[in-house]
Protein backbone atom coordinates (compact mmCIF):
# COMPACT_ATOMS: atom_id res chain seq x y z
CA UNK A 1 0.00 0.00 0.00
CA UNK A 2 1.22 3.82 -0.70
CA UNK A 3 0.71 6.29 1.70
CA UNK A 4 -0.46 8.82 -1.23
CA UNK A 5 -1.11 12.62 -0.39
CA UNK A 6 -3.80 14.41 -1.84
CA UNK A 7 -3.63 18.02 -1.94
CA UNK A 8 -7.09 18.32 -0.42
CA UNK A 9 -7.25 15.36 2.12
CA UNK A 10 -3.55 15.12 3.04
CA UNK A 11 -1.92 11.37 3.00
CA UNK A 12 -4.45 8.78 2.31
CA UNK A 13 -4.31 5.18 1.47
CA UNK A 14 -3.68 4.23 -2.10
CA UNK A 15 -7.02 2.01 -2.06
CA UNK A 16 -9.27 5.33 -1.68
CA UNK A 17 -8.07 6.74 -4.59
CA UNK A 18 -7.77 5.83 -8.67
CA UNK A 19 -4.33 5.45 -10.49
CA UNK A 20 -4.65 7.60 -13.71
CA UNK A 21 -1.16 6.86 -15.32
CA UNK A 22 1.00 8.93 -16.53
CA UNK A 23 1.11 11.95 -17.30
CA UNK A 24 1.23 13.80 -20.74
CA UNK A 25 0.48 16.49 -22.58
CA UNK A 26 -2.91 15.81 -25.17
CA UNK A 27 -2.07 16.83 -28.70
CA UNK A 28 -3.79 19.60 -30.24
CA UNK A 29 -6.86 17.68 -32.13
CA UNK A 30 -7.03 19.97 -34.92
CA UNK A 31 -2.77 19.14 -35.84
CA UNK A 32 -2.16 15.91 -34.24
CA UNK A 33 -0.80 12.73 -36.81
CA UNK A 34 -1.91 9.65 -36.23
CA UNK A 35 1.55 8.57 -34.89
CA UNK A 36 1.16 11.52 -32.48
CA UNK A 37 -2.10 10.63 -31.30
CA UNK A 38 -1.16 6.78 -30.90
CA UNK A 39 1.65 7.99 -28.83
CA UNK A 40 0.18 10.19 -26.86
CA UNK A 41 -2.80 6.96 -26.23
CA UNK A 42 -0.69 4.07 -25.67
CA UNK A 43 2.85 4.52 -24.97
CA UNK A 44 4.35 5.40 -21.52
CA UNK A 45 7.94 6.53 -21.14
CA UNK A 46 8.18 4.01 -17.72
CA UNK A 47 11.28 5.42 -16.83
CA UNK A 48 13.76 4.61 -13.87
CA UNK A 49 13.17 7.43 -11.80
CA UNK A 50 10.78 10.17 -10.66
CA UNK A 51 7.46 10.01 -12.88
CA UNK A 52 4.83 12.49 -13.09
CA UNK A 53 1.76 10.82 -12.84
CA UNK A 54 -2.30 11.63 -12.41
CA UNK A 55 -4.33 10.21 -9.52
CA UNK A 56 -8.38 10.19 -8.79
CA UNK A 57 -9.17 10.66 -4.94
CA UNK A 58 -12.31 8.39 -5.65
CA UNK A 59 -13.11 8.21 -2.04
CA UNK A 60 -12.02 11.47 -0.83
CA UNK A 61 -12.34 14.85 -2.70
CA UNK A 62 -13.27 13.25 -5.92
CA UNK A 63 -10.70 15.33 -7.58
CA UNK A 64 -8.12 14.55 -9.90
CA UNK A 65 -4.39 15.59 -8.95
CA UNK A 66 -1.04 15.19 -10.25
CA UNK A 67 1.81 14.04 -8.48
CA UNK A 68 5.35 12.91 -8.97
CA UNK A 69 6.32 9.18 -8.03
CA UNK A 70 10.14 7.88 -7.86
CA UNK A 71 9.32 4.00 -9.37
CA UNK A 72 12.25 2.84 -7.60
CA UNK A 73 11.64 3.86 -4.48
CA UNK A 74 8.06 4.45 -4.07
CA UNK A 75 8.57 7.84 -2.31
CA UNK A 76 6.07 10.40 -3.70
CA UNK A 77 5.80 14.19 -4.00
CA UNK A 78 4.80 17.73 -4.81
CA UNK A 79 0.77 16.67 -5.43
CA UNK A 80 -0.69 19.23 -7.48
CA UNK A 81 -4.40 20.23 -8.40
CA UNK A 82 -5.34 21.47 -11.85
CA UNK A 83 -5.20 25.27 -12.36
CA UNK A 84 -2.46 25.24 -9.59
CA UNK A 85 0.30 28.10 -10.48
CA UNK A 86 2.92 25.71 -7.63
CA UNK A 87 5.05 22.82 -7.84
CA UNK A 88 6.68 21.50 -10.89
CA UNK A 89 3.90 19.94 -12.75
CA UNK A 90 2.19 23.16 -13.16
CA UNK A 91 3.19 23.19 -16.88
CA UNK A 92 0.78 19.87 -17.47
CA UNK A 93 -1.48 20.66 -14.82
CA UNK A 94 -4.75 22.08 -17.39
CA UNK A 95 -4.13 18.10 -18.96
CA UNK A 96 -4.96 15.82 -16.60
CA UNK A 97 -5.92 12.87 -18.09
CA UNK A 98 -9.99 11.25 -17.60
CA UNK A 99 -11.42 14.95 -16.80
CA UNK A 100 -13.68 15.18 -13.56
CA UNK A 101 -16.01 12.05 -13.03
CA UNK B 1 -50.33 18.98 -5.83
CA UNK B 2 -48.72 15.67 -5.75
CA UNK B 3 -47.89 14.77 -2.17
CA UNK B 4 -44.23 14.93 -1.05
CA UNK B 5 -42.80 11.65 -1.36
CA UNK B 6 -43.24 9.48 1.90
CA UNK B 7 -39.20 8.37 3.05
CA UNK B 8 -38.75 4.66 3.23
CA UNK B 9 -35.76 3.96 4.97
CA UNK B 10 -33.38 1.61 3.22
CA UNK B 11 -32.98 -0.47 6.14
CA UNK B 12 -35.05 -2.49 6.38
CA UNK B 13 -33.56 -4.21 9.21
CA UNK B 14 -31.67 -2.03 11.94
CA UNK B 15 -30.75 -4.71 14.53
CA UNK B 16 -29.44 -3.18 17.37
CA UNK B 17 -25.52 -3.21 17.46
CA UNK B 18 -23.34 -5.62 19.71
CA UNK B 19 -21.49 -4.52 22.12
CA UNK B 20 -20.98 -1.14 24.16
CA UNK B 21 -21.54 0.79 20.46
CA UNK B 22 -25.25 2.01 19.40
CA UNK B 23 -26.21 1.98 15.69
CA UNK B 24 -28.39 5.00 15.37
CA UNK B 25 -30.68 4.92 11.43
CA UNK B 26 -30.61 8.85 11.01
CA UNK B 27 -31.82 8.28 7.11
CA UNK B 28 -34.88 10.14 7.18
CA UNK B 29 -33.00 13.66 7.92
CA UNK B 30 -33.62 16.13 5.11
CA UNK B 31 -30.30 15.97 3.06
CA UNK B 32 -29.33 19.24 0.42
CA UNK B 33 -26.18 18.97 -1.36
CA UNK B 34 -25.22 21.98 -2.08
CA UNK B 35 -22.90 23.29 -5.18
CA UNK B 36 -20.73 26.38 -6.00
CA UNK B 37 -22.47 28.69 -3.18
CA UNK B 38 -20.27 30.78 -0.84
CA UNK B 39 -20.90 29.03 2.56
CA UNK B 40 -18.40 29.59 5.25
CA UNK B 41 -17.65 26.25 6.32
CA UNK B 42 -14.40 24.68 5.18
CA UNK B 43 -13.39 21.65 2.93
CA UNK B 44 -13.33 18.99 5.85
CA UNK B 45 -14.73 20.81 8.75
CA UNK B 46 -18.57 20.92 9.68
CA UNK B 47 -20.66 23.52 11.94
CA UNK B 48 -23.77 23.42 13.25
CA UNK B 49 -26.35 26.36 12.65
CA UNK B 50 -28.96 26.01 14.61
CA UNK B 51 -30.62 22.48 13.58
CA UNK B 52 -28.96 22.11 10.68
CA UNK B 53 -25.67 20.68 10.43
CA UNK B 54 -23.80 22.13 7.30
CA UNK B 55 -20.90 19.81 6.05
CA UNK B 56 -17.92 21.15 4.38
CA UNK B 57 -18.26 17.85 1.86
CA UNK B 58 -15.69 18.36 -1.05
CA UNK B 59 -13.91 21.70 -1.83
CA UNK B 60 -16.63 23.36 -3.58
CA UNK B 61 -19.71 21.36 -1.89
CA UNK B 62 -21.16 21.36 1.14
CA UNK B 63 -24.20 18.98 2.78
CA UNK B 64 -27.06 20.13 4.87
CA UNK B 65 -28.19 17.98 7.07
CA UNK B 66 -31.05 18.52 9.77
CA UNK B 67 -35.18 18.64 10.00
CA UNK B 68 -37.05 19.73 6.75
CA UNK B 69 -38.71 23.39 7.82
CA UNK B 70 -34.78 24.36 9.41
CA UNK B 71 -32.62 22.81 6.28
CA UNK B 72 -35.41 24.46 4.02
CA UNK B 73 -34.53 28.21 6.10
CA UNK B 74 -30.82 27.37 6.04
CA UNK B 75 -31.02 27.09 1.80
CA UNK B 76 -33.43 30.29 1.57
CA UNK B 77 -30.79 32.22 3.32
CA UNK B 78 -27.89 31.54 0.66
CA UNK B 79 -26.09 33.38 -1.74
CA UNK B 80 -27.13 30.82 -4.89
CA UNK B 81 -25.71 33.61 -7.62
CA UNK B 82 -23.66 32.07 -10.34
CA UNK B 83 -23.27 28.67 -11.24
CA UNK B 84 -24.51 27.48 -7.65
CA UNK B 85 -27.46 24.80 -7.24
CA UNK B 86 -28.78 22.51 -4.30
CA UNK B 87 -30.21 19.54 -4.74
CA UNK B 88 -32.36 17.53 -2.14
CA UNK B 89 -31.02 13.88 -1.73
CA UNK B 90 -33.04 13.33 0.72
CA UNK B 91 -34.52 10.06 -1.07
CA UNK B 92 -31.02 9.21 -2.48
CA UNK B 93 -29.13 8.63 0.77
CA UNK B 94 -28.91 6.51 3.92
CA UNK B 95 -27.22 8.05 7.27
CA UNK B 96 -26.21 6.25 10.07
CA UNK B 97 -24.52 7.54 13.18
CA UNK B 98 -22.37 5.33 14.94
CA UNK B 99 -21.79 6.10 19.11
CA UNK B 100 -19.71 4.84 21.64
CA UNK B 101 -16.26 5.39 23.35
CA UNK B 102 -15.18 2.67 21.03
CA UNK B 103 -16.34 3.90 17.87
CA UNK B 104 -13.26 4.61 16.18
CA UNK B 105 -11.47 1.17 17.19
CA UNK B 106 -14.73 -0.42 15.36
CA UNK B 107 -14.20 1.70 12.67
CA UNK B 108 -10.56 1.01 12.18
CA UNK B 109 -11.57 -2.43 11.27
CA UNK B 110 -13.56 -1.17 8.12
CA UNK B 111 -11.67 2.12 7.05
CA UNK B 112 -8.15 3.63 6.00
CA UNK B 113 -8.79 6.91 7.53
CA UNK B 114 -6.92 8.14 10.46
CA UNK B 115 -9.23 8.61 13.15
CA UNK B 116 -7.03 9.93 16.07
CA UNK B 117 -8.44 13.11 17.58
CA UNK B 118 -5.27 15.16 15.73
CA UNK B 119 -6.45 13.82 12.27
CA UNK B 120 -10.46 13.66 12.96
CA UNK B 121 -11.13 15.62 15.68
CA UNK B 122 -15.29 16.63 16.45
CA UNK B 123 -16.33 18.41 13.46
CA UNK B 124 -14.04 16.79 11.08
CA UNK B 125 -15.04 15.50 8.09
CA UNK B 126 -13.70 13.53 5.19
CA UNK B 127 -14.70 11.42 2.26
CA UNK B 128 -14.04 8.06 2.76
CA UNK B 129 -14.14 4.19 1.86
CA UNK B 130 -15.67 2.57 4.95
CA UNK B 131 -16.45 -1.28 4.16
CA UNK B 132 -16.22 -0.96 0.15
CA UNK B 133 -18.88 1.99 0.59
CA UNK B 134 -17.96 4.98 -0.55
CA UNK B 135 -19.33 7.85 1.86
CA UNK B 136 -19.31 10.92 3.87
CA UNK B 137 -18.16 10.30 7.67
CA UNK B 138 -18.35 13.26 10.10
CA UNK B 139 -17.52 13.13 13.30
CA UNK B 140 -20.05 14.48 15.51
CA UNK B 141 -19.35 13.95 18.95
CA UNK B 142 -22.80 13.57 21.39
CA UNK B 143 -22.67 16.00 24.15
CA UNK B 144 -24.82 15.39 27.31
CA UNK B 145 -25.49 17.72 30.28
CA UNK B 146 -22.72 17.44 32.79
CA UNK B 147 -21.04 14.03 30.96
CA UNK B 148 -17.96 14.35 28.92
CA UNK B 149 -18.67 13.88 25.01
CA UNK B 150 -18.86 10.93 23.49
CA UNK B 151 -17.25 10.31 20.16
CA UNK B 152 -19.91 9.66 17.01
CA UNK B 153 -19.57 9.28 13.33
CA UNK B 154 -22.26 10.22 10.62
CA UNK B 155 -21.97 8.09 8.13
CA UNK B 156 -23.41 9.37 4.40
CA UNK B 157 -24.07 7.02 1.71
CA UNK B 158 -26.00 5.62 -1.37
CA UNK B 159 -29.11 4.59 -0.02
CA UNK B 160 -28.78 1.40 -2.28
CA UNK B 161 -25.83 0.00 0.00
CA UNK B 162 -28.31 0.03 3.09
CA UNK B 163 -29.13 -3.03 4.38
CA UNK B 164 -25.01 -4.43 3.60
CA UNK B 165 -23.84 -1.25 5.12
CA UNK B 166 -25.67 -1.04 8.22
CA UNK B 167 -25.09 -4.92 8.72
CA UNK B 168 -21.01 -4.33 7.70
CA UNK B 169 -20.97 -1.48 10.70
CA UNK B 170 -22.79 -4.05 13.08
CA UNK B 171 -20.21 -6.40 12.79
CA UNK B 172 -17.40 -4.10 13.35
CA UNK B 173 -19.09 -3.30 16.64
CA UNK B 174 -18.81 -7.42 17.55
CA UNK B 175 -15.98 -6.90 20.01
CA UNK B 176 -16.35 -3.80 21.83
ZN1 LIG C 1 -8.70 14.08 -1.85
Amino acid sequence: MLLVPCPNCGPRSSQDLTYGGESHSRPDPKTATPEEWRTYLYLRDNPSGWLVETWYCSSGCRRWFKLERHTLTGELRDPILPGSKTGVASDEATNIQGGTK
Amino acid sequence: MADAPVFQSPITNPTPAKGSLTLTDESELTKVSVRGAHIAVSFGTCEQRGDVLVVGSRPDEWTLLGPADAVAAVVSGLDLSGFASTTDITHSRLMIRLTGDDAARAMEKACGIDLSDAMTPNGAAVGASVAKVTCDVVRDDVVSDGREAVRSYRFLADRSFGQYFWDALRDCTAEF
